[in-house]
């Protein structure tokens, strides 16, 4: 938070590395998959085979018969139980631990085994034995809205705690689980008032997140409490639903959580904890479940989205008017989508001053596999319109398109789609950054030949919320030696977070990262953090360990100038000490502080709540806490035989505030490069009748170094004179995907607006260009 | 590469226990460890389960992502596709076999550190080994070079820009050790 550090000593030494390295490069960091437990068992899960059933009969009697077999369990069984609440979700309680009575998509889990071995555990699931009966089935937006379709969720949702932005408008009696619904000025005077008035579809697909580690839990149910240990993203949500579930108060439920090997969303909310903590009831053993990669496929993905959109211009390329409607395939469960097309909604907005928006934004149940957060959170999506639109528009005009986005981006005191005026921009900024890396004038970007191979380059820039309200809390304990604890709830999952907390923490006591130790959430120890995700963590609990420190600081102060007499505003930090101003030889060291007043310990604790929030109605309020902002841009080459795009080169551009470790910051950036190549060229998870045709590492590539360009630059903007951190971790993502298919499309001529840009895509596009002027050369020009 | 279960006629039957184990000697890290296995079992599930290496993962099961990558007679395979008895007779190396019995760091492992070649880390082992097998079948190798022999192991925080900076810092550091310069 602004101003709020003046009174921290001056860090000369900048930090850039991660405090873990050592153990991460001698294999010693820690997953949930390394823990094991004295008595554990292994689960195993059996899949539905079909996309939409009623579950007419499930025999398990063989499978109990299998030597090392504990428990089959099925939802009817979590069911007659009578003591749990079988169904769990984000937003909606709708996605039950096992099927009940019928199941919603090929892969949802119908029945599972605990056994003490693995191999036992597959024996079993393959001796069960399920009959269904089929019911007609919607994979597609389409088939989902078709009047008459067969719903996946018959009745109203059931609904209970969630986060405070989440605005819930359910349509029932249709497969619209989800609405929200932006008006910012007035979209019929806005058309009225345009010149131009363009109106294009776009469509993204539904992708996975491939985290190099599945999902993992461990669960222990006993003693009346029930234990988790998970590669889970977000702690205290796991906890409120396991409390919920269990029918047990929180203070009963436990969640801890080592390092994750990759999350980007995939690990946000509830997956696999209830059916291991329910494996762990039945048994009253420990269970361990670990998802294979196939099974990974099958849990959580990107939101397949249409996104419709019409934007108005004046002549000299002004935008007066934008209007979106979006449709996102949130699959056989909501998870988060409701709340997510919130952000993919909005976000279609783009970076750009524009008076009147509308947008409808919808999130549609399908028999595919559920989607939820996914790094980027619908801006991907949105951005892929806008930005691919933006170049559509530019061309169809005859402006340049680097003009056209610098007369729309942003500026200080501009209002954002959800009204609020925008602070520290940095569009322009970024922009003229990436375009000046690639040599983009307007002049000279002609393609460039060399026999099939042609060349050429593109750009894109976008803009992302933070979710708004939210909260953090952290707590910090200063040692008898002078060392630190910070408690914090928030979650390494690779981003850096254990080494930005400890820089952070650090500084109000001058301290460095190697004094400093940060926890791994235990919800038992630490104290709460809404969520590690929408890059939000090293900002919101960053900013909370840091007034926790500060509280700290103030209670050194307050002893030391009873210590040495003197007024607490004659005390200085130096070196690890508290020292009288002017007067180095009259100081006391932190630890000798906590010892000569015996405190044991110093502790200090603090909150960060953010404030905000839209009008249901309208969308209008404080959409985000600040605006995260990013830039992209790209030469790529395709040859016009085989279709193939090779990325020559790439500058990837983002707003960071303050940077708080650069090598951290580098790492992010270039990782959203990796990740966007995937999702602009090539990574689709395809459906056949809802069977996924692609779910595994050998059929869906994730990019290698051979997919990586030559040469990549990496503009992390630091403006110090904010005085603010800005998240970074999925910001230049978005921009890649644009960035890629705008370069493509001057390339070739191909305007491919159906994400991903395939050869295949790409040699068809030019056939037809070919055809077409074939076409035109017949015609005699008059 | 002849296998321990490769015998003129075919594999030769092994004797199990009556929980369908095999015991199995399997040389690890420069040392003889004795484990339980069947005979279906990876060599990265007993490396794991038995011998408590965390540094072998899985991330694929299908040899496509180079997170299970061990050094088999120091060249690099996957822990997911080698059945436990067909490593029998072969020097297997983890990435807890790389530091010096001192607890010095292996120069690739440094260099990772030096450029934070990784984000979440779990595919690290798997690039640091295959990395330190490149380095002894090509010292000089070339960035290009590098790219296609590590394309086989995947990072998708997507760290490569950095793993390469790490891949040729430790190709010049071990160069420079050669010729008796400080390596560092």
């Amino acid at each position: 938070m602004r101003g709020e550090g003046a009174n921290d000593p001056v860090v000369t030494e900048r930090f850039s590395g991660m405090v873990d390295a050592r153990q991460r490069v001698t294999g010693d960091v820690g997953y949930t998959i390394d823990l094991t437990l004295p008595a554990m068992l292994h689960a195993k899960v059996l899949r539905s085979t079909s996309a939409h059933a009623r579950i007419k009969r499930i025999d398990v009697s063989r499978a109990r018969q299998v030597p090392g077999v504990v428990a089959v369990l099925t939802g009817a069984d979590l069911v007659n139980r009578g003591d749990l609440q079988p169904y769990f979700g984000p937003v909606y309680r709708d996605q039950p631990i096992l099927a009940i009575d019928k199941v919603r998509f090929v892969g949802d889990p119908v029945a599972a085994v605990a056994a003490v071995d693995l191999d036992a555990a597959r024996e079993a699931v393959d001796l069960i034995e399920v009959e269904y009966e089929e019911l007609p089935a919607v994979f597609t937006i389409d088939e989902a809205l078709a009047e008459g379709a067969s719903l996946v969720h018959e009745g109203p949702p059931r609904t209970g705690e969630t986060f405070a932005d989440v605005i819930v408008k359910p349509t029932a009696g249709t497969n619209i689980c989800n609405s929200f619904r932006l008006r910012k000025g007035d979209i019929e005077v806005g058309f009225a008032e345009s010149d131009e008035v363009f109106e294009d579809v776009f469509t993204s697909p539904p992708v996975q997140h491939v985290p190099m580690e599945t999902h993992a839990c461990i669960a222990d149910v006993s003693g009346g409490r029930v234990t988790v240990w998970s590669s889970t993203q977000i702690p205290f949500v796991i906890r409120t639903q396991l409390a919920e579930i269990f029918r047990l108060p929180q203070s009963k439920v436990r969640v801890i959580i080592p390092t994750l090997g990759g999350g980007y969303g995939a690990k946000c909310y509830p997956k696999i904890e209830p059916l291991t903590a329910a494996l762990s009831l039945v048994t009253r053993r420990p269970v361990r479940f670990h998802l294979t990669r196939e099974e990974e496929f099958l849990t959580i993905t990107k939101h397949g989205v249409r996104i419709r959109l019409k934007t108005g211009l004046k002549k000299d390329g002004t935008i007066v008017a934008r209007q979106s409607l979006c449709h996102f395939n949130t699959g056989a469960y909501a998870d988060i989508g409701p709340r997510l097309i919130k952000n993919g909604g909005y976000g279609t907005g783009g970076p750009h001053r524009i008076p009147h928006v509308a947008v409808d934004s919808h999130a549609v149940y399908t028999n595919i596999v559920p989607a939820g957060a996914f790094r980027g959170y619908g801006i991907s999506q949105a951005a892929w319109a806008y930005e691919t639109q933006m170049d559509m528009i530019a061309e169809r005009m005859g402006i340049d398109p680097l003009e056209l986005r610098m007369k729309n981006l942003l500026d200080d005191g501009d209002t954002v789609m959800t009204g609020e005026p925008m602070e520290d921009a940095h569009f322009k900024e970024l922009l003229a950054d990436a375009t000046s890396y690639i040599g983009w004038t307007p002049e000279d970007h002609e393609p460039v030949r060399d026999g099939s191979k042609v060349r050429a380059k593109g750009f894109s820039c976008i803009i992302k919320g933070t979710v708004t309200p939210s909260t953090s809390t952290a707590a910090a304990k200063l040692n008898e030696d002078g060392s630190l604890d910070i408690l914090t709830s928030s979650v390494e999952m690779g981003q850096g977070l254990l080494t930005a907390l400890a820089i952070l923490g650090g500084e109000p006591l001058g301290i460095g990262v190697d004094r400093v130790n940060v926890s791994t959430p235990d919800t038992d120890v630490t104290p709460y953090d809404q969520q590690s995700s929408s890059s939000r963590s090293t900002y919101a609990m960053g900013t909370a360990v840091q007034r926790a420190v500060r509280e700290i600081r103030r209670k050194l102060f307050e002893h030391a100038s009873e210590l040495l007499e003197v007024s607490v505003d004659d005390l200085e930090i130096a070196d690890g000490a508290v020292v009288v101003k002017g007067v180095p030889e009259r100081a006391l060291d932190f630890g000798a502080i906590v010892r000569k007043t015996r405190s044991g310990n110093i502790v200090g604790e603090a909150t960060y709540r953010t404030e905000g929030g839209l009008d249901p109605e309208t969308g209008q309020g404080i959409g985000s806490v600040h605006w995260h902002q990013a830039a992209a841009a790209a030469e790529v080459e395709v040859d016009t035989e085989t279709g193939k795009v090779t990325l020559l080169r790439y500058h990837g551009g983002v707003y960071a505030g303050r940077i708080i470790n650069p090598v951290q910051a580098e790492l992010q950036t270039e990782g959203n490069l990796a990740f966007g190549i995937g999702q602009a060229l090539y990574e689709e998870m395809l459906f056949d009748n809802g069977q996924l045709q692609n779910g595994n590492l050998g059929d869906y590539m994730i990019p290698s170094f051979e997919d990586l360009p030559r040469e990549v630059d990496i503009n992390v903007l630091e403006y110090l004179p904010a005085d603010e951190i800005h998240g970074i971790g999925e910001t230049s993502l978005p921009p890649v995907m644009p960035a890629i298919g705008n370069a493509v499309a001057r390339a070739t001529g191909v305007r491919i607006v159906d994400l991903p840009i395939t050869p295949e895509k790409i040699l068809r596009g030019l056939r037809e260009l070919d055809a077409r002027r074939a076409t035109a050369e017949e015609v005699p020009i008059r | 590469m002849t296998l321990a279960t490769d015998g003129a006629n075919g594999p030769a039957p092994l004797p199990t226990d009556e929980d369908g184990k095999l015991t199995l000697t399997l040389r690890v890290n420069g040392r003889t460890e004795r484990v339980e296995a069947r005979a279906h079992h990876t060599i990265l599930q007993v490396l794991r389960d038995e011998l408590n290496l965390y540094g072998v993962r899985e991330g694929c099961g299908i040899g496509m992502c180079g997170a299970c990558t061990i050094l088999l007679d120091g060249r690099p395979v996957s822990g997911c596709l080698l059945l436990a008895p067909q490593a029998v007779g072969h020097e297997i190396t983890t990435i807890e076999g790389l530091e010096s019995p001192e607890g010095e760091l292996h120069v690739v492992q440094q260099s990772f550190v030096d450029h934070t070649g990784f984000q979440c880390s779990y595919c690290t082992p798997g690039f640091i080994l295959a990395t330190t097998a490149l380095l002894e079948e090509k010292p000089d190798v070339t960035a290009d070079e590098a790219r296609e022999y590590l394309a086989g192991n995947l990072c998708r925080c997507g760290s490569y820009v950095k793993i390469m900076d790490s891949v040729l810092d430790a190709r010049d550091r071990l160069a420079a050790r050669r010729t008796g310069g400080s390596g560092q």
